[in-house]
């Protein structure tokens, strides 16, 4: 049986698996716009879902190639050979590499803290002052 | 996982190709609150949301998109009524940039935000 296309695992993922709202959030810094206040990544219930059960997911490293193809070129991610299941833990590192810039998870040499990973209550829901949250040092 | 191969679909009155019904499907959509602490309230094709800033926030999907050139669609609601449009830097195949803003054009939140993607796949 082929796995098929990865918007496919997704769909009959979502129709089979109930969400699971993550206890975890990533707050992170952008070094290149340091004025820019911290940002927040937010994991979504049915991506969740689909790394807790396995067999939906791609490879992380697809992503990281495919984030090198130009426009309209075939993308590795959407056939790869889903993986196994994930723990949370490792389901928010995926989401780590998958959708935050290498250059704030990986090449960053400066000596601030620019990341994170939060439990959801640490986030403010107060966001008056939204832009300006920064990370405690 | 089982597949169907067929060129047309009828109800015994009408008839339509599958391609229509493939290309015409929305491939993402994600709807999430913008007020309090984000979360993402029901969604397809998506893996994260960034909380960006004020009004701000990134869609990022699961399967990305062929390119950047697909239609987005996006509404949302709160105590105000406001508009949801990519800001700053444009969409990229694999996220949607979103900003939400009053009848004045000002950063404004709103408690339901949707953002409806259609095109082609990667």
């Amino acid at each position: 049986m082929t796995h098929g296309h990865l918007w496919d695992r997704l769909a009959e993922a979502k129709s089979r698996l109930a969400p699971v709202q993550s206890k975890y959030r990533v707050l992170f810094e952008d070094p290149a716009t340091p004025d820019e206040p911290a940002k927040v990544l937010v994991p979504d219930p049915n991506f969740m879902a689909a790394a807790l059960a396995g067999n939906v997911l791609p490879p992380i490293d697809t992503y990281q190639r495919d984030r090198l193809v130009p426009d309209g070129q075939p993308k590795e991610h959407p056939y790869a050979e889903p993986i196994g299941a994930m723990s949370e833990e490792e389901a928010i590192e995926y989401l780590v590499q998958k959708d935050i810039d290498p250059a704030v998870w990986r090449d960053y040499q400066g000596n601030r803290t620019i990341m994170k990973i939060v439990p959801v209550e640490m986030i403010p829901a107060d966001r008056s002052f939204r832009n300006a949250w920064r990370i405690v040092q | 996982m089982s597949t169907l191969n067929v060129s047309n679909i009828t109800d015994g009155t009408t008839t339509v190709g599958t391609s229509y019904v493939v290309n015409g499907s929305a491939k993402h959509f994600c709807n999430w609150n913008g007020t309090g602490t984000p979360a993402i309230l029901e969604s397809l094709n998506t893996a994260s949301l960034t909380d960006v800033g004020a009004a701000e926030v990134t869609v990022n999907l699961s399967s990305a998109m062929s390119s950047a050139n697909y239609g987005v669609t996006g509404l949302s609601s709160g105590s105000d009524r406001n508009i949801t449009y990519s800001r700053g830097s444009a969409n990229t195949a694999s996220a949607i940039k979103t900003y939400t803003t009053n009848l004045s054009s000002a950063a404004d939140e709103a408690a339901s935000n949707t953002v409806v993607a259609h095109g082609d796949l990667a």
